[in-house]
């Protein structure tokens, strides 16, 4: 058994690992397996018909193939480590599609990382995720791109009744030019928590976020936080809809331009076709603050030291709730993005 | 000599604010700073600490035998000269990391956010919404993980309550005790009552020092003839 192997099972967890269209590691504990957790090939899960039922039902189809990951949390179950996904481009184009489907009351923390290297050149992730009733789900993606790299990343959610979704996206260092969408549908008495920290280098960025608060009761909050350096050309539209009565959302959009030669939108849009629905949002783009830099450096920060601390701080705000085993990790990715963000 | 100011003016926004001000401050001593409101004590503190827009135009400011004019506020920071700003603005950071970062660049214990009962606002950002007791506090904390060889307080005892006044004293008494040196600005001489020992006091009104002396006799004089009489016409 290898030291992953024995890492998974000790930790009672699932990893996946894909670099272009070959599988480099499928790892599932024992104990899970037992009690029916799936971990596999989407092509393999298509053989159950209602996978084949469930696929492109929380976004717009695409024509794309089979490759990506399958996951089935079965009801019931509570896991404490975080199930590692990771998706990394090396050559060309990697297209994939990964569906996951947490059952009822089941509670866990999934990581997704998706990275490029040496001649990756485009990277398209397509994401659906179902949210059974009383299902809780973080759900983590950090990624991290090199500057040939295009990228499409689209995610599609449905929030069972009463279920929760957390979804934090990290982006440390941006492609030439990506879109990011994110879909969430969220049921009676569900509620979305969906945050988005992203450092922008040069090139065009689009992040979308379009919340339909479609249940009596469900609520949702979307925090996005970017930050901009010379060449970035960055848009923020989030949405989120209520169709229902007693939904509740709110929208914070926020952008600190760290360089003039950069272009920020943030366009936040709050829509109720129902009555009795409380919507808000606040938007701000800003600059670091000479006041706030003065004051660190009466406490012994020189320049740079004092923008990386507010630089992280900006970011670290935007994070209302973080998976508690991934704390630390979280921590180490807002230090070296800060320094990303300071060269 | 730990701190000595001899003869400095400084400008604002192109207007003489302070006049030829020299003070002495050693190790182990607490100066307070007495005055009306603008006559120049916060103007004094922030351009020893030679934040930007407080220039010393003329005179010179020397720590610990060494000329600080031209120095950076953070390389006078690091020389152990800190201050407790009278109201710092809401900063973008965690009041927990900025504790924490402080505390590791002067090898300090974070034990003292916990003596301050400040557990409460760590994860709030620092200043943000806190009541002015809350960030009274929280500034003197971050001063203290400064480990200063000068600590300099602008208005600790302003908008406290009487716990905090105490602990606002203790924690300067301990300053002094430890050896360190403090100038202390107050505007209502709440905290001077909870002092053990206060070296010196000094009036300044409209941007000089128009009196030096025993802190009771200087209070006293203020409260009965009033800062503006006192500059005219000296104690009696």
């Amino acid at each position: 058994m290898s030291f992953l192997e024995k890492a998974v099972n000790a930790g009672s967890t699932a990893l996946f690992l894909q670099r272009n269209y070959e599988i480099v590691r499928q790892l599932l504990a024992k104990g899970l397996a037992d009690k029916g957790f799936i971990l596999e090939p989407l092509s393999k899960a298509v053989e159950r018909e209602w996978v084949r039922k469930l696929l492109w039902t929380a976004l717009p189809q695409r024509e794309i193939g089979l490759s990506g990951a399958f996951m089935y949390v079965p009801p019931g179950v509570s896991l404490r480590a975080p199930v590692s996904m990771c998706f990394v481009v090396s050559e060309g184009a990697q297209e994939v599609h990964n569906v996951l489907v947490v059952g009822e009351g089941s509670e866990l923390v999934v990581t997704s990382t998706c990275t490029s290297a040496g001649a990756g050149a485009m990277h398209g992730g397509y994401t659906e995720i179902f949210l059974e009733r009383g299902a809780k789900l973080d759900y983590v993606m950090i990624h991290s791109w090199t500057e040939k790299t295009q990228v499409i990343a689209e995610t599609g959610v449905v929030v069972g009744e009463g279920a929760s979704f957390n979804d934090v996206y990290i982006s440390l260092k941006s492609p030439r030019a990506l879109r990011e969408s994110t879909r969430i549908a969220v049921r009676r008495g569900g509620s979305a928590l969906a945050s988005t920290l992203y450092l922008a280098g040069s090139g065009s960025s689009t992040l979308e976020t379009v919340v339909t608060l479609e249940g009596e009761g469900a609520s949702a909050e979307v925090v996005s936080k970017v930050v901009t350096t010379s060449g970035s050309i960055v848009s923020q539209p989030i949405t989120i809809e209520a169709r229902a009565p007693n939904a509740k959302g709110h929208v914070e959009c926020r952008g600190l331009q760290l360089s003039p030669d950069s272009v920020l939108e943030t366009i936040p849009a709050l829509r109720s076709t129902r009555s009795g629905a409380y919507l808000t949002h606040e938007a701000a783009i800003g600059k670091i603050s000479e006041e706030e830099l003065a004051y660190l450096m009466t406490k012994g920060f020189n320049a740079e030291e004092a923008t990386n601390m507010l630089v992280r701080g900006f970011l670290e705000l935007g994070l209302k709730s973080i998976p508690e085993p991934l704390k630390p990790q979280i921590s180490s990715i807002l230090d070296l993005m800060a320094r990303f963000a300071t060269g | 000599m730990l701190l000595k100011v001899e003869g400095v003016s400084i400008e604002v926004d192109g207007r003489k604010v302070v006049q030829g001000v020299s003070v002495e401050v050693d190790r182990g001593e607490i100066h307070v700073l007495l005055g009306p409101n603008g006559s120049g004590k916060t103007t004094l503190l922030r351009a020893i600490m030679g934040l930007p827009g407080y220039n010393v135009i003329e005179g010179r400011i020397v720590f610990e035998g060494r000329t600080l004019n031209g120095l950076e506020p953070y390389e006078r920071a690091r020389l152990g000269i800190a201050l407790m700003h009278q109201n710092p603005r809401p900063l973008d950071v965690k009041l927990s990391h900025l504790a924490r970062e402080i505390s590791k660049k002067y090898g300090s214990s974070l034990d003292m956010m916990r003596d301050f009962a400040l557990d409460s606002l760590m994860e709030r950002e620092a200043f943000k919404g806190f009541s002015g007791g809350e960030a009274k506090k929280a500034e003197l904390a971050l001063t203290i993980l400064q480990r200063p060889k000068l600590a300099m307080l602008d208005e600790p005892d302003s908008g406290v309550d009487l716990e905090s006044l105490k602990l606002v004293g203790r924690t300067i008494n301990k300053l002094a005790e430890g050896g360190a040196g403090v100038l202390l600005v107050t505007h209502t001489g709440a905290v001077i009552e909870y002092l053990r020992k206060v070296t010196a006091a000094h009036v300044i009104v409209r941007g000089r020092i128009v009196m030096s002396g025993d802190v009771e006799t200087l209070l006293e004089a203020v409260k009965r003839k009033g800062y503006e009489a006192l500059a005219r016409g000296g104690l009696l």
